[in-house]
């Protein structure tokens, strides 16, 4: 989480500092007026990387991913759950004892 | 619902807290939360939480809850005096609360005095007749005193008003089934298959009470549901393997000489065979001569 974290933030100062430098290159672009071609290719390396950490960053901080495949082992399902609201009490266990001298103190 | 990973969840959990390791409550919550019936453990662990008021106290207000689950955990281990001394405290801390009277008449119930449960549930019905935990207690009710046809009838009556109650279907659905009405039970399971299509046990019990019925129409749609049941478990399903060879050996017998499937048909059982017997080859080497015999036989007839 930590690492995680850190990592996303650092990718999202990336980015900002590559709209920054952006939009610096197009102010002096304006100075010496030239026409706009291209952002320079440290801005690109720049939203390169930023886009890689953000990314990574998203995946792993807000937890593992679940299984969809309705045969995989959380979502298929071995047991139903006993029906208990129908739950009685006299069963084969009456005729044997179960040997519990349970007492609340 | 019981997925595998929570099923081997519950299993460790137990033995950790059966060889000293702690985590009681958590196994009780688990419990709980997976409607297990596991009454005696229940009750053991329950009571060792209980009767140390440190751990108790520490529950907070889930203590009440715990009283309760352990109330009903003593009635079903044929304890009714302890099932009373919890019921007794549940009383005096919610005096006059429906839930503890549905506890107190269970109690009766347990005791095998059914005409005072039923009284004390009739009164609950009073005051709210729309109580669904309570018409289902008085279906069990019916159902414990040997009475079947009074279970049948009042989960019918119950079932017209609380269509959406898969619980209540499937008691009836089991009922049907244990009165070998097999037509009944499958407009049961078909209703518990609407509900929730996705839970490969309501396809497979289907398939079951079709196979049973017999003919042509009823086993071809029981492959059906066992290739379903298939589908949803990945194959891990040993009895949907084991249905869809008798399926087809059933079928081959009825259709002999006419065989507009059989090339379908004998895929299919040669296919579910191999997975049979991987399945044996990995997880239980001893059984699988038995099983070699038995396709052997069925694929004879």
């Amino acid at each position: 989480m930590g690492v995680g974290f850190v990592v996303g933030v650092l990718g999202v100062l990336i980015l900002s500092h590559a709209a920054y430098s952006t939009i610096q290159y197009r102010a002096m672009l304006k100075i010496t007026e030239e026409e706009f071609s291209g952002p320079p290719i440290n801005v690109v390396v720049e939203l390169i990387a930023g886009l890689m950490l953000c990314m990574w960053a998203a995946l792993t901080v807000p937890g593992k991913f679940l299984s969809i495949l309705s045969h995989s082992d959380e979502n298929r399902v071995v047991a139903l759950p006993e029906n208990l609201d129908f739950m009685i009490f006299n069963h084969r266990g009456k005729a044997i004892p179960m040997g519990i001298d349970a007492k609340l103190k | 619902m019981v997925s595998k990973t929570e099923e081997e969840q519950v299993n460790r959990l137990e033995s950790q807290v059966e060889n000293g390791g702690g985590g009681a409550w958590e196994y009780l919550c688990l419990v709980r939360k997976l409607k297990l019936r596991r009454s005696d453990k229940v009750l053991k662990f329950g009571l060792s939480i209980l009767n140390d008021p440190k751990k108790r106290s520490a529950l907070g207000p889930e203590e009440w809850t715990l009283y309760e689950e352990v109330a009903v955990a003593a009635m079903d281990c044929q304890c009714p005096d302890v099932a009373k001394e919890f019921t007794k405290v549940l009383q005096k801390k919610f005096p006059g609360s429906k839930r503890v009277g549905r506890l107190e008449a269970m109690l009766l119930e347990a005791k095998g005095s059914w005409a005072e449960a039923e009284k004390a549930y009739m009164s609950l019905l009073e005051d709210n007749p729309l109580d669904q935990i309570v018409h289902k207690r008085r279906a069990a009710m019916a159902k414990a005193q040997g009475n079947i046809p009074l279970a049948i009838e009042s989960l019918n009556k119950y079932l017209e008003i609380f269509m959406a109650d898969q619980d209540a279907w499937r008691e009836l659905a089991e009922i049907y089934v244990s009165l070998q009405m097999y037509k009944q039970a499958a407009f049961c399971y078909e209703e518990l298959i609407l509900s929730q299509p996705t839970i490969p046990l309501f396809h497979l019990s289907y398939a079951d009470v079709l196979y049973t019925l017999g003919g042509l129409e009823n086993l071809q749609t029981a492959k059906k549901y066992y290739a379903s049941t298939i589908d949803l478990t990945g194959g891990k399903n040993t009895r949907a393997l084991f249905g869809i060879c008798l399926c087809t050996a059933a079928i081959g017998q009825l259709t002999k000489g006419r065989n507009k499937e059989d090339k379908e048909n004998s895929q299919l059982q040669s296919l579910s065979a191999v997975a049979l017997e991987k399945d044996y080859k990995q997880r239980n080497q001893s059984k699988h001569s038995l099983l070699t015999a038995t396709l052997k036989s069925l694929k004879l007839s």
